[in-house]
């Protein structure tokens, strides 16, 4: 225990130093919530939870896909993980510390963006913690074994360029800026069976929003979980399979 | 300082013993039954061309790669089932550094010293591998021989009892050859087990007390430097000629 929060420690300064990454985690977040809580330019249909719910899933993608997706695919690339593969630290235990730095900054995230939320009027009252945090914890199975995934087979460069890609494709397309039941009929069947799209229903019913849609052939919530759970589960298992520690 | 180069037990013959040892990268067979010893105390150079199997070699032995077949015992333990309070005596240095650009050298240093947990103390260790006047730069502005002084530290956290050192010179200026040099006697002298890959035959001829040349996988010499250099022979020539 004292190795993985040693190499917690470790993660969180390097995070800290690496500004581009701040910038995704955090900066990001916090001024999509502040300009779009302050600023009527989305449709009615978009209330303040459905954009706390969509901010949410937002920061959650951008710390535990691409933050981590990018970082690890450098550190690949710079033999860092061989490496530390070798002290007694360990890849088992480099893994678990991974997943520990990940939760503290997904942890900061969402405490720094309910304080805004609730600063910008959105009542706290209907909030459910617990299945906030349920979501939240195969959000980031998911997200995170995708972002490994890409960051385990590809060269750091194109890594780079994967991981921002299928960020800017799953916000736009993916049901989390648009809502899945407002995009188009096609992109919002496929929308319906990716990770971004459960992930922001879930969040949102977490919320105390209604929820909306079949997904999986089920109504949401339910849907929406069940799809959630399936890449949660699928991810971490297709990262562990095709993950190189040496670039 | 005393605790990062004394060897403290001794309960096997040599610090690492290599037995066939067959690595393959998909068809091709990049170190072919390839078998030797390090002993505690003592230099051992392995030696050879470009694509002889030297970094394939150490690295099956640091834990780094999988051998198709073969044995590999570091202090007494087999590689493949090694634990950690055999891993923390082990001291490793890549040829490929392992280092993100914005490490910085204390702070890294430290981190490793904390992962080794060898009571070994940072500070004294920067100072050591004279990086105590780079401490706060990070590894993309040090220069290259203080890359390498730096992946020596890294290295030295473990207190080892066994070094794995691929390259340690490769790009180092006299004055850091010098103090590369002065750090791997002490380590000796402590009884550590030195395990030396170098392009550099005549740093090995300085340093090594045993050599092990590979050529196309294969262990072509496996003698002592005395040996090998008996009758004022120089390595430079002893190798060339082993591996035409």
């Amino acid at each position: 225990m004292r190795l993985v929060l040693a190499q917690i420690r470790m993660e969180l300064t390097t995070l800290v130093r690496n500004y581009e990454q701040l910038l995704l985690i955090m900066v990001i977040p916090i001024g999509v919530l502040i300009f779009f809580g302050n600023v009527a330019v989305l449709p009615d249909s978009i209330t303040l939870t459905r954009l706390v719910a969509s901010v949410l899933t937002l920061s959650l993608i951008s710390t535990a896909m691409v933050s981590t997706g990018i970082a690890t695919g450098f550190e690949r690339s710079y033999h860092v993980l061989k490496r530390l593969g070798v002290t007694p630290l360990g890849r088992g235990r480099l893994i678990w510390a991974k997943a520990g730095s990940v939760s503290v900054v997904e942890l900061v995230q969402v405490t720094v963006l309910v304080a805004i939320a609730v600063g910008l009027g959105w009542s706290i009252v209907e909030l459910s913690w617990w299945r906030l945090a349920l979501a939240l914890l195969l959000g980031t199975a998911a997200f995170a074994g995708i972002g490994l995934c890409l960051a385990g087979r590809l060269r750091a460069e194109a890594n780079l360029a994967a991981q921002n890609g299928l960020y800017l494709v799953l916000l736009a397309l993916g049901g989390v800026i648009i809502p899945v039941d407002d995009l188009p009929d096609g992109l919002g069947a496929v929308a319906r069976y990716l990770p971004s799209g459960a992930l922001a229903e879930v969040v949102h019913a977490s919320l105390g929003g209604t929820p909306s849609g079949v997904w999986l052939f089920i109504d949401a919530p339910l849907g929406a979980w069940l799809v959630l759970a399936i890449w949660a589960l699928i991810a971490p298992l297709a990262a562990a399979r095709l993950f190189r520690f040496d670039g | 300082m005393s605790t990062v180069f004394v060897v403290n037990q001794r309960q096997h013959n040599n610090a690492l013993d290599v037995q066939n040892l067959v690595i393959r990268y998909g068809d091709v067979t990049a170190v072919d039954a390839v078998s030797f010893s390090a002993a505690f105390g003592e230099v051992t150079a392995v030696l050879g061309r470009n694509g002889a199997g030297k970094t394939s070699t150490l690295e099956a032995c640091e834990g780094v790669r999988r051998a198709a077949s073969g044995t590999i015992r570091v202090l007494g333990a087999d590689i493949s089932t090694i634990n950690n309070n055999v891993r923390a005596r082990i001291g490793v240095m890549l040829q490929d550094g392992g280092i993100a650009p914005n490490a910085r050298v204390r702070s890294l240093v430290r981190h490793y010293c904390t992962l080794y947990a060898r009571g070994v103390d940072a500070d004294e260790l920067v100072a050591k591998v004279g990086l105590h006047d780079r401490r706060s730069s990070t590894w993309r502005r040090l220069s290259g021989g203080e890359r390498q002084r730096f992946s020596l530290a890294l290295a030295l956290a473990a207190a080892p009892e066994i070094a794995f050192l691929d390259e340690p010179t490769a790009g180092v200026d006299l004055d850091g050859r010098e103090m590369i040099r002065g750090i791997i006697a002490d380590l000796v002298q402590g009884g550590c087990g030195v395990v030396l890959a170098t392009h550099d035959l005549d740093e090995a001829e300085r340093v090594a007390h045993r050599a092990v040349v590979l050529h196309r996988g294969k262990v072509a010499l496996n003698d002592t430097i005395a040996s090998l250099c008996a009758g004022g022979r120089r390595l430079e020539d002893v190798v060339r000629e082993a591996t035409r």
